[in-house]
Parts: C-alpha cells; sequence; structure tokens
C-alpha cells in the first residue's frame, strides 16, 4: 500500500517535470522555426552594400558612447582605440571612471592628452557627485569624466547626463567593436524614422579570435571547452532567441555589451536603477512598460548580425559567479514589474514576454535541477524508476543538447562566421555533450543565485578581466 | 505506457539527432566547397588584376577576360566593387560601367529574375554601383512585381532615379515611403527630374515634402532660394521649420525682417533654426538676440546660438566677453564649449 502511494508521488513528480518540458521545447521549436525563416532570407545578402547609403548620409543620428569603467587598466586603452575607428559620421565617446582604484584614469589621461575642462553638467538623473571633466587635446570627441565610485548603472547614469546627442550606447569595458557597428544598429532606427528607440546587436565571444588595437583580425575558436560551451550558448541565445522574440516586438533584453537607446526614452524612464544586478534589462522592461502606458507606439528591436566581440570567463569560479548574478538581475527585473504578468493591459509583453521569462529563463533552471536530482535518485533505487530517469534524460537531451546542436548549425547554414571547417565540427560536437556537464553545471549555479536571494547574501563578486586584446 | 513513451521519444530523439547529423556533413560539404571556391576566386582575381587596372585607368582593349563561371563571374564583381569606391575621373567611370556590362550582363539579368531575395538584392546594389543603365528595362519590369518587398522597391526606386528614368515621378508617387527613403531616392534626380517634384510640392503628402526641403538644404540649392522663401510663408509648423532650415543652409534671403523676428518665437524649434540661419548669413542685426539666447532654456537653442555667434568674424570675442561678464552658468558653459571646439 504505500509503495503503491510513493509510487504515485514519484510518478506525479515526473510527469510535471516531462510536461514543463515538453512546453518549453514546444515554444523553442516555434523560435527556432521564426529565426530560420528570418536568417535564411538573408543568406548571402551583401551586408556592407546595406550599410553604405548610411555612411554618407547627412542626418543620421549622432551617437553618444558611454563607456563605464572600474578597474579596466587593462582594456580600457584598446577599447577606446578600437570605438575611435568606428565607422560612424558622428558621435562622441565619453569614459566614465568610477572611481577605480587601479591606474585607469591616469592610463587615459597619458594615452589621449586628457585636459580638465570646466563644464556644467545638467543633471537629469540624480548620481552621485562628478569629480573632474577631461576632454582630449588630441581628439575633441573624447571625454572622461571622473566620479565618485557608485556601481556600473551609476556611472551609465552619469554618461547619459554628460552626454550631448540624442542616442547613446553602453558598451562594457572589454568589448571590441566590429567596424560597421553603428550603421548595422542605428539602421533600423533611420529606416523607421525613430519609431524604433533602441536597438540591439548579437554578441559573440573573443576568447581565441586574434585581436590587435582593438580590431579582430582573425575569427578563431578557443581551446577551452568551458568557452566553446559558452560560445554556443550565445549563438543559441542570440540566434534563436532573441531574433524570434524581435519580430513580434517581444524583447527585454538588449545585452549590456551592445544596444543603442533613445536618450529621450531612456531619460523620461528615469535612466539606469542603482540598485539592481541587470540594470540593461531592468531599464528595456521599463522603457517597455513606459510605452505601454502612453500608448505610444515604439519598438525595440534586434539585428541578428554580429556586431560586438566580448570576453567571457575562462574558469569555472569566475563563470559560476557570472551566472549567480544574472540570475539575481533577471528575478530583480522580474520581481520589481511582477504586476506586468499577464496583464492584457500591457499586451503581448504582459502575456507572452512576461509570462516566458518567468516559466522558461526564471523557473527553468530550477525545475531542471529538480529534474537532475530526481534522475539520480531513480537510477539508485532501480525497477520501474529507470524508465523514467531514460525519459527524463531523453527529453533533456532534446531540451539541451539539440537545440544547440540547431543553433550551430543555423550560424553556419546562414550567417558563416567561423572561418573553419574543423571549427564547425568542433562546435557541433561540443553542444552534442552539452547534457551531459555544461547544463548541469549552469544549472545548478543558477540556483545557487536563487538560494543566495533566499538567505540574503548580496556579494555580488567581480569580474576580473585579462584583456583580450593584443 | 511509459515504456511506449520512452520507446516514442527514443526514436524522436534519435531521428533529429541523425537529420542534425544530416545537416552537419551537408554543412561541412558545404563549407569546404566554399572555402575551395574562394580561393580559386582570390587566384583569379590577382591573376586578372593588373589587366582589370589597365583597362580601367587606360582604356586598353579586353582580351582574354572571360565570365563564363560563376567564379570568375564573382571575381569580376568583387573587383569592379573595390575599384568603383576608389575611381574619381568619369572616363574611369565610364570605362568600368562597359566592362560590366561586358562581363556581367547577363549574371544580373538571370539574378534579378531569381526566387531567392538576397540574390535580387545583391543583383540591385551592383547595378546601381556599376551603373549598368543597359539592364533599366529589367529593373523597370521587376517594379511592376506585384509581390515585390518593400526594400527591393526602394533600392529598384534609387536605381530608377540614378538614371533618371523618364517616368519616375509616376512610380514614386504609387509608394508611400518615409521621409529617410523619399530623401535618399531624391538625392539622386537631376535637375530637370526634381523640378517636377517641386512643381508639385503642394499636392505632396508631408514625408514627401519634408524630403524636398532636405534635400534643396542638402545640396545648398540656390536656384531655390525664392521657392524655399515662398513654402516659409505660406506654411506652418515642421514644413515651414525645414524650409527655414533650407534657408540657413542656403545662406540667403531677400529680406531679414521676418526671420529676425522669428528669433523670439514661443516655439524652441523656431528658436533654434532661425538662429542658425543668422548665423550663416551673418546678419549683424542679429547678434543682441543671439547673445540673449544663450541663456535661453532649451539646451539645442544655447548651443546653436554659440554656433551661430562663433560663425561671426569678430565671434570668437563675443563669446569671450559672454564667458567673463554672464552670470548665468549655462551662458558661461556654452560659450566655453564653443571657444573649445575643435581643439
Amino acid at each position: 500500500m504505500l509503495n503503491v502511494q510513493w509510487l504515485d508521488i514519484v510518478s506525479v513528480f515526473a510527469w510535471f517535470i516531462a510536461v514543463y518540458m515538453v512546453i518549453v521545447i514546444v515554444f523553442y521549436s516555434v523560435i527556432l522555426m521564426i529565426s530560420m525563416l528570418q536568417l535564411r532570407k538573408e543568406y548571402q545578402l551583401d551586408r556592407i552594400q546595406a550599410y553604405e547609403d548610411y555612411m554618407d548620409e547627412f542626418y543620421t543620428r549622432p551617437v553618444s558612447i558611454i563607456v563605464p569603467a572600474y578597474n579596466e587598466e587593462a582594456g580600457i586603452i584598446q577599447s577606446v582605440r578600437s570605438l575611435l575607428s568606428v565607422n560612424y559620421p558622428t558621435f562622441e565617446i565619453i569614459v566614465v571612471n568610477d572611481g577605480s582604484t587601479d591606474g585607469t584614469l591616469e592610463k587615459m589621461i597619458d594615452q589621449y592628452e586628457m585636459k580638465v575642462i570646466s563644464k556644467v553638467v545638467r543633471k537629469q538623473i540624480n548620481t552621485k557627485p562628478i569629480k573632474t571633466i577631461y576632454q582630449s587635446t588630441i581628439l575633441s570627441n573624447l571625454f572622461l569624466v571622473d566620479k565618485e565610485n557608485g556601481g556600473k548603472a551609476d556611472a551609465l547614469n552619469v554618461g547619459l547626463n554628460f552626454s550631448h546627442y540624442p542616442y547613446f550606447c553602453s558598451l562594457d569595458g572589454d568589448s571590441v567593436l566590429e567596424p560597421d557597428a553603428f550603421l548595422k544598429v542605428m539602421k533600423p532606427i533611420i529606416d523607421s524614422n525613430e519609431e524604433v528607440i533602441a536597438s540591439g546587436g548579437s554578441v559573440r565571444i573573443a576568447n581565441g579570435c586574434e585581436i590587435k588595437n582593438g580590431h579582430i583580425l582573425k575569427i578563431g575558436l578557443s581551446n577551452n571547452p568551458l568557452v566553446i560551451m559558452q560560445i554556443i550558448e550565445y549563438l543559441r541565445a542570440f540566434l534563436m532567441g532573441r531574433i524570434g522574440l524581435s519580430r513580434h516586438n517581444l524583447l527585454l533584453i538588449i545585452s549590456g555589451a551592445f544596444g543603442v537607446f533613445s536618450k529621450h526614452w531612456s531619460i523620461e524612464a528615469g535612466g539606469y536603477k542603482t540598485d539592481t544586478v541587470g540594470e540593461d534589462m531592468e531599464l528595456v522592461v521599463r522603457i517597455h512598460r513606459l510605452l505601454k502606458e502612453k500608448k505610444v507606439n515604439k519598438k525595440i528591436v534586434y539585428v541578428p548580425d554580429p556586431v560586438c566581440w566580448t570576453e567571457v570567463p575562462e574558469d569555472m569560479t569566475i563563470l559560476r559567479r557570472q551566472r549567480r548574478r544574472w540570475h539575481r538581475g533577471l528575478f530583480e527585473s522580474l520581481w520589481t514589474h511582477r504586476g506586468l504578468t499577464f496583464n492584457p493591459k500591457y499586451g503581448s509583453i504582459g502575456v507572452i514576454s512576461f509570462p516566458y521569462f518567468w516559466v522558461v529563463e526564471f523557473l527553468g533552471p530550477i525545475i531542471e535541477f529538480l529534474g537532475y536530482i530526481f534522475m539520480v535518485l531513480c537510477l539508485f533505487l532501480g525497477g520501474v524508476y529507470i524508465e523514467f530517469a531514460i525519459l527524463l534524460f531523453l527529453l533533456s537531451c532534446l531540451y539541451g543538447s539539440l537545440f544547440s546542436m540547431a543553433a550551430v548549425l543555423l550560424e553556419e547554414w546562414s550567417l558563416t562566421k567561423y572561418p573553419k571547417v574543423t571549427d564547425i565540427i568542433k562546435l557541433f560536437l561540443y553542444s552534442l555533450t552539452e547534457t551531459i556537464w555544461y547544463r548541469p553545471m549552469t544549472v545548478f549555479w543558477r540556483c545557487e543565485g536563487v538560494w543566495q536571494m533566499l538567505i540574503g547574501d548580496t556579494s555580488w563578486g567581480e569580474m576580473k578581466r585579462k584583456g583580450v586584446s593584443k | 505506457m511509459i515504456n511506449q513513451d520512452i520507446l516514442f521519444l527514443a526514436i524522436i530523439t534519435l531521428s533529429l539527432m541523425c537529420l542534425l547529423f544530416l545537416l552537419l556533413l551537408y554543412l561541412t560539404i558545404r563549407k569546404a566547397k566554399e572555402i575551395k571556391k574562394r580561393r580559386e576566386i582570390e587566384d583569379y582575381k590577382n591573376k586578372i588584376n593588373t589587366q582589370i587596372f589597365s583597362i580601367i585607368a587606360e582604356g586598353k582593349r579586353y582580351r582574354g577576360i572571360g565570365c563564363e563561371t560563376s567564379i570568375k563571374q564573382k571575381a569580376m564583381e568583387e573587383l569592379l566593387s573595390r575599384y568603383v569606391k576608389i575611381l574619381e575621373g568619369e572616363d574611369e567611370k565610364k570605362r568600368l560601367s562597359d566592362l560590366a556590362s561586358h562581363c556581367l550582363q547577363g549574371y544580373y539579368r538571370k539574378r534579378l529574375k531569381s526566387k531567392k531575395w538576397s540574390h535580387r538584392m545583391n543583383a540591385l546594389y551592383h547595378i546601381e554601383d556599376f551603373y549598368m543603365i543597359k539592364l533599366l528595362d529589367e529593373v523597370v519590369i521587376l517594379s511592376k512585381k506585384k509581390n515585390i518587398t518593400h526594400q527591393e522597391m526602394i533600392h529598384v526606386l534609387r536605381i530608377l532615379a540614378t538614371f533618371q528614368y523618364n517616368g519616375f515621378q509616376e512610380v514614386l508617387y504609387y509608394h508611400d515611403l518615409s521621409e529617410y527613403e523619399y530623401r535618399s531616392i531624391l538625392m539622386r534626380l537631376n535637375h530637370d527630374l526634381f523640378d517636377q517634384f517641386v512643381l508639385s510640392f503642394h499636392k505632396s503628402t508631408p514625408p514627401l515634402q519634408y524630403a524636398i526641403l532636405d534635400v534643396i538644404s542638402l545640396k545648398k540649392a540656390i536656384e531655390y532660394r525664392f521657392f524655399t522663401e515662398n513654402i516659409f510663408m505660406s506654411y506652418k509648423g515642421e514644413v515651414k521649420l525645414r524650409a527655414l532650415k533650407a534657408l540657413a543652409e542656403i545662406g540667403y534671403v531677400s529680406n531679414i525682417e521676418p526671420y529676425l523676428q522669428l528669433l523670439y518665437s514661443s516655439s524652441w524649434q523656431e528658436r533654434m533654426v532661425a538662429a542658425k540661419l543668422i548665423g550663416s548669413i551673418q546678419e549683424e542685426k542679429g547678434i543682441p538676440r543671439l547673445i540673449e539666447l544663450l541663456h535661453d532654456q532649451i539646451w539645442w537653442v544655447r548651443s546653436q546660438a554659440g554656433q551661430s555667434i562663433s560663425q561671426f568674424p569678430n565671434g570668437k570675442a563675443i563669446l569671450q566677453s559672454v564667458l567673463e561678464t554672464s552670470k548665468d552658468t549655462f551662458a558661461r558653459d556654452m560659450a566655453w564649449d564653443w571657444l573649445h571646439k575643435g581643439v
């Protein structure tokens, strides 16, 4: 008798996980199809040609590039250099030194012959006080703002207050931009006559590529398995997820690594929020919310072209910290704006995007984690339970590995960025192993993030960069 | 029951896995082929490069330049694309265009009829770049197709504008474009065809009107100054503002008085563009008001006032005195800004 009941509980639980996975699989498949059609249409399109026209256009909107820097002495000069050679008619670069304790400030001042200027900054968003403002004597469009430490979001807000142009973009300290990055992301904004108010591009991983003076010389593949898995993860997230979501204006994330926003709307939405870990997602959600509340027809879009190369963690400890932080950031954004969930007033954002982010992105790892524990338990229990374990394992293969493999193939089918045949085979074979090690690992870390939040641990953990550029 | 499910799932997973492996096989073969093809294209490009150069630069005869295979066509296309960006002289451009027609006309004709959107788009890009006017008829035919995408249509219109196609105005009227798109198309028209649009200005939709005025302002087309002044006098709102902007670019008006009054307008956009106009005409009578506008509450107006003042011969001195005497931090800041622009 007792045995029967026990079996019931176990099977209800197994079915719950299985049904959850099937739903998510169906959802992913739909998104995959949408992305596939979109990407395929542009296969072999001469993209440089498509952007050329925008270059000599007098009316191209000027952009302010904000680079928040906290202890970035390893990479700051390189990133600024890569920004200076960007192919765009009018832009300014604002490096915001967020009270670094290393030589970031001195390095910048030396390299670009910065000189103190006195300027009144209009405080449209409240921030920590600015100490000094510098302007380069060699390049009049390069500024350096030195301020008291207040975190990345605060630094971005200072940059926003200081910026002169109607559009801005925030860039992480150690990212390398493609030369045409701005043309690519500004294109939808100009084309739509400013109906599009924010636009992001896809981010690729720079580890393993040959970079010199802030330019990608050769695209390559790292030999570190962790990095390869992250490449696959990014491909999957950007190629599949975001293109699919962007088609229907459901986009909730513009990656912190690269996106252009309208300054007007960002300030109206209140700028970056300082007490959250995921300030970029938070801002996008707030802008969406503002748009719906004001009932204006504006859009946020995503460009599939890779526009920005960024460095990712190469060892477990840092990757673990990053994942924990991401997951908490996600939760905080969703929680702050929980009122949007299933709220028809907010249209498709409330009815589709928010539930998606809650169910798939946030709860997903927790349910998967339970699934993994369950699988291991079943193996020990033996008998009929083995079958449950196999069932779940097959589902998670579909869920993890197969979609990643599809993403790798989708990349090769449409964008073909990796030059060698072996690169693709390597990526493909690695993605095959995802279910066995990488996915359980990241799922576990995400759950740790949730746990930390529950027990109220607020340490963030810094990301130490070694500098990808030579 | 569960056994059946497992079997079912296992079959699905395995078959999908097989499918993906097949796809991988296909893609790797494709990639290997592509790499080989790329090498052949590069080889051919190296081989014919000097010859192409002497054809374009010195007008040598074509000899032994074949474009019969897709590799040779692609190589030719890439070489010509590179040259077309750096060429300056009219003769050279003509020779390049002739060479392109000689080698690639048939290829693009076929590509324009391709089922693939990206093939058609690429063909359109190159037809415009190489100025392949012999393909005009094919482009016109494409423009009449029913299921043409918006992006293709924009490009077709650009090409028709570049080729100064006679029936251009009628074609354009059938389409509803954005201001930006109109502008980039109208920019390509010669004087005669553009005149037609100026003549029918009053009948045009607002985006087209904005675009017409913007083109006048971009081209600094002084021959349209009376037209633009008329528009400025007889319209309101955005059209009026654009006309004002065009006048500021042209840098000439018959009577300055109404524009001086506009410096006191209640709309900040009008104050700003009026300040721009005063600066570009360098009308001394406007200086006192420009100095006042340095205190304007709108940043854009202050900035424009600063720029306009700096355009006067004694502008730097005026800004310097504002910097030293003004009590308003915003005005001082703006004066400082324009004194230090382009350091």
